[in-house]
């Protein structure tokens, strides 16, 4: 099978740690185990307004970057 | 991780930001200052208020930088509870402001990846359509809602600022060009969508709120959780594709080249 590395996050479906650095292949991907509905991370989207919520809350910044896609396919993050 | 009780609460001491790592050119030139030069598909780190001082070492997941295999790692038992025990540990180092003007408000750099970032995280999205200097004035009025009471985490929100959006006007149904707060269902690859309620700018917080929150509960009873593998499969059969102005590709050494490219990320 043609291995394709996706960077998905799963809201918890992945435990912290190891399956971010390694390469998670689609067919081993899951459900998050949040349901729908349900409140989760409040993430900024942008560079720009994050910063300006940090500056403004005096609060650390949590950066994550990840794939929006899994084999250029959209709907997974 | 990221749903447990513990995180979420952990987190509310922060700004959290998820950027699209192939999004823009920008996104990747972020990225490797991050990560000293190299580009990869996932990055973390944790950063002062200021967005520039360190506060932990960048890495490709959490438990890299703030579990168990980040240095000097000790407090809690399992490597979730390390991370949250290391995240509550740097947020004891800054006293939070609430007072200084509204909280800001959500947005994207465009509607076409709202959309999407909406259908991956099964989230509805609003759309506020808005003339272009009116952002300050929405911040004001909603900005707070969004950020640490109810809805929280709960929808995502993109901003028009007087731009006339084609995937908003051309891929979503019920869209309109009229200023107005409008909510949408992303389908299930994020690229098309419906308009599901919308409400006059005038609406007032609570009000708008209230309508969210009710708009959400119908949300969660009627959509089920998808399975990514399947999604990806479907995805695959339908010839689905999503590009990026970034190619998808990983730069693990450093040397400003993209070692390969395999897949399309």
């Amino acid at each position: 099978m043609k291995r394709i590395v996706c960077s998905l996050f799963l809201l918890g479906s992945v435990a912290a740690g190891s399956a971010y650095s390694q390469h998670v292949r689609p067919i081993d991907i899951g459900a998050s185990p949040q349901a729908v509905g349900e409140a989760g991370v409040a993430w900024y989207t942008t560079w720009e307004t994050a910063l300006a919520e940090a500056e403004r809350s005096n609060r650390p910044i949590f950066f994550m970057s990840a794939a929006a896609t899994c084999s250029g396919i959209s709907g997974v993050f | 991780m990221f749903s447990s009780p513990e995180f979420l609460e952990a987190i509310q001491s922060f700004v959290a930001v998820r950027l699209e790592t192939f999004e823009s050119k920008e996104h990747e030139k972020l990225i490797r200052e991050l990560m000293d030069g190299r580009f990869a598909n996932t990055a973390f780190c944790i950063l002062a208020p200021d967005g520039e001082e360190r506060l932990t070492r960048t890495g490709r997941s959490p438990s890299q930088i703030l579990g168990p295999d980040a240095p000097n790692r000790g407090r809690g038992n399992s490597s979730d509870e390390k991370i949250v025990a290391h995240m509550q540990e740097i947020a004891e180092g800054y006293q939070q402001r609430d007072s200084n003007g509204a909280p800001v408000l959500q947005d994207f750099h465009s509607f076409r990846q709202a959309l999407n970032v909406a259908a991956g995280d099964q989230r509805l999205l609003l759309y506020a359509v808005t003339e272009r200097h009116h952002a300050d004035k929405l911040q004001s009025r909603i900005g707070s809602i969004f950020s640490y009471d109810k809805l929280a985490g709960i929808f995502h929100v993109d901003q028009s600022q007087g731009q006339n959006d084609e995937v908003w006007s051309k891929n979503v149904e019920g869209a309109s060009p009229s200023p107005g707060y409008y909510l949408i269902e992303a389908d299930e690859f994020g690229q098309d969508g419906k308009v599901i309620a919308s409400f006059p700018l005038s609406t007032e917080a609570d009000a708008l709120e209230k309508s969210l929150q009710e708009a959400n509960r119908i949300y969660g009873e009627r959509v089920d959780r998808k399975v990514y593998s399947e999604h990806v499969e479907e995805g695959r059969r339908k010839d689905v594709f999503f590009e990026n102005e970034v190619p998808y590709g990983e730069d693990r050494d450093g040397d400003g080249e993209i070692d390969h490219r395999r897949g399309r990320g």
